[in-house]
């Protein structure tokens, strides 16, 4: 009878207990080699857990993430209990870098993005394709497409919302002007799959480590929509 | 449809300003200068960073040879990381399990269960791992040079044979070779494990050779090395695996109890134990789902006995994740020596073998592993026994991750 108590004590303890931060999310799978490879002078990195569901504030981090993404989470890849790791690498006691990644659905399967990011300006220093399950792949894992990205911020994904409405050739908006490599070949969804796998990533990173400094940028393609559908009715 | 739109939005803001035009652009954050970091609880260093729990309910019942098994259990798992202001040192992982056992019968994924009939709490994972451990006695520029290249793990783990040491076991019912081959898959150890080069990791340890208890009895323990592909293989190619070796002294009551020339060698359980392992997987995208095939082989001896064992399995599941299935076959074969049997006993046979079935229906199956509900049908055949009769085992399982 005593063991019986304390497998339901035990039992209850575990639909009791809320689970804190995890450690295991979209991991690089060698994390020392890959961060070695993305910053050839680091020294040191660390590895911090995040998850939406166990953070102060996680579930209005998720509405808005869903809101800023602009389309609907996955079930399966994108859900609120996620983990995500985020890698600091250091060169002594001095940060240089920032590196995350994330899972999205592709047509072909899971498509892993992970950006290593500029600690002080938040732009991408490089993309990298973890994992991608996609007969477009070596398309998308070729130097030339992912070196687009570079430099590119969060604020250019919030500038494109208007840009593509508003000025759809406008050499400002430098998410319209990436080229597709796959145009009309197999595969050619996840180009579309990659461009929100990215912006998954950098809204998340912005939510994580910048500090939502690209916020304005939203606030203000919101607005500037808005107005645009006003001045049309 | 989006042109008709965009005509006439552009029209309506044409000689309008810029609507990004003012907006400053991104402040750098707060210098993260490790130094300014405030002390905090010691309870938040231990629970509040890197700290995850994670819960487990097994419920199993298996029917085999007119007997009905069942085993429940409810679990937890920590995984803890510590960090120093500029690296995380170190990371620890134990899991614990509270567990029924009622009838225990031989299943595939509870053969440390057979002798633990009734309650019995058992913990499975217990291990430190330290990271990168040369790094206080070298420059900046060796640290670089040698990230993830020296790393310490002591405690209990999955043993560097095959590919459990990449393969979580811990819920699934068809299981890989160790636990058959050795008595046991997961052993006390030290070693060293990390990244030799961008093609290939290593494990180096040395093992206590005793399974479930870290125990010296008379055996000397083994030594375990396997080289594998490096992670970017996995995937870029979907390509896992290694070459292993282990040798030295075992405790295995099982393969004294089945070979008589074991016994008549052995030091009590102390079996002299040699192997050498090739193990591959693979897993390819078709249009539905994905197809993973795996391959584990050893050779070696036990005593004077040659063994040879080998696994082969293929698995689909579906591009949903809520439906999988997967096969098995496998075969271990033991020279069984030819020395007197005891008045009255039987001479065990030379193979052990068998094919299995398995069918799953997730709930959630998260591609990181870390939250996993199925329910779980296993068919097993067992082709050829060493001893006992050939049984059809049928398993029902039901388990949760989270």
């Amino acid at each position: 009878m005593k063991r019986i108590l304390l497998f339901l004590a035990v039992a209850a303890a575990l639909l009791a207990v809320r689970r804190a931060e995890a450690a295991v999310g979209c991991t690089l799978s060698n994390p020392a080699r890959d961060l070695k490879f993305l910053y050839p002078a680091m020294t040191t990195y660390r590895e911090e857990a995040r998850q939406l569901d166990t953070m102060s504030g996680g579930k209005a981090m998720f509405d808005a993430l869903k809101q800023r993404l602009g389309s609907d989470l996955d079930p399966v890849y994108e859900t609120y209990d996620t983990p995500y790791t985020l890698y600091t690498v250091y060169k002594g006691d001095e940060v240089i870098g920032i590196v995350h990644g994330v899972n999205v659905p592709g047509r072909g399967g899971v498509i892993q993005i992970f950006l290593a990011t500029d600690p002080k300006t938040a732009e991408v220093r490089q993309l990298v394709f973890q994992r991608l399950e996609s007969p477009a792949a070596r398309a998308l894992k070729a130097a030339e497409f992912r070196k687009q990205f570079e430099g590119l911020t969060l604020a250019d994904f919030y500038k494109h919302d208007y840009y593509a409405v508003a000025e759809p050739a406008s050499d400002k908006d430098r998410v319209g002007r990436l080229t597709n490599p796959v145009k009309g070949a197999p595969g050619e969804e996840d180009f579309t799959a990659s461009l929100r796998g990215v912006r998954k990533n950098l809204i998340l990173l912005d939510l994580f480590v910048y500090e939502r400094r690209h916020e304005p940028f939203y606030q203000r393609a919101q607005e500037a929509l808005a107005k645009l559908k006003a001045g049309i009715k | 449809m989006a042109i008709l739109l965009a005509a006439p939005m552009v029209a309506a803001r044409a000689g309008e300003k810029d609507p990004f035009e003012g907006i400053e652009p991104p402040k750098p954050p707060p210098p993260e200068k490790p130094a300014g970091r405030k002390p905090k609880p010691w309870t938040d260093g231990l629970f509040g960073e890197n700290f995850t729990l994670k819960r487990e309910i097994m419920l199993q019942a298996s029917h085999g040879d007119g007997e009905l098994y069942s085993r429940h259990s409810l679990g937890l798992e920590v995984l803890k990381k510590w960090s120093t202001p500029t690296a995380t040192v170190a990371a620890f992982n134990t899991q614990f399990r509270f567990v029924r056992r009622d009838n225990p019968i031989e299943v595939s994924n509870d053969h440390e269960g057979m002798g633990r009939e009734g309650w019995y709490g058992e913990f499975h994972n217990f291990y430190l791992d330290l990271y990168n451990v040369f790094n206080p006695v070298m420059s900046d520029a060796a640290k670089g040079a040698n990230i993830g290249r020296f790393n310490f793990r002591i405690g209990r783990f999955y043993l560097p044979m095959g590919l459990n040491l990449q393969t979580d076991t811990h819920g699934t019912v068809l299981q890989l070779s160790n636990e058959r081959n050795f008595g046991f898959e997961r052993d006390w150890y030290a070693g060293f494990w990390g990244s030799l080069n961008n093609y290939l990791n290593y494990d180096l340890y040395y093992l206590a050779g005793s399974g479930y208890y870290p125990k010296f009895r008379s055996q000397s323990g083994m030594l375990g090395a396997r080289l594998s592909l490096a992670n970017s293989f996995d995937t870029d190619y979907g390509l896992q695996g290694g070459l292993a070796v282990m040798a030295g002294e075992r405790l295995d009551k099982m393969a004294v109890e089945r070979s008589p020339s074991v016994a008549e060698r052995a030091d009590g359980h102390a079996v002299d134990t040699f192997r050498v392992g090739l193990d591959t997987r693979y897993r390819c995208n078709i249009p539905t789902g994905w197809l993973t095939f795996t391959f584990e082989g050893t050779g070696g001896r036990d005593e004077r006995d040659a063994v040879l064992t080998q696994l082969y399995q293929a698995e689909y599941l579906h591009r949903s994740r809520k439906v999988g299935v997967a096969a098995q076959y496998r075969r271990f074969w033991q020279d069984i020596g030819r020395g007197p049997m005891m008045p009255g006993m039987e001479r065990p046979g030379d193979v052990d073998s068998s094919i299995a079935f398995d069918i799953t229906y997730y709930f959630r199956n998260d591609i990181t592993q870390s939250n996993l509900h199925w329910i779980k049908l296993n068919v097993e055949q067992q082709l050829q026994r060493q001893m006992g009769d050939r049984n059809t085992i049928v398993t029902l399982q039901y388990y949760r991750y989270w």
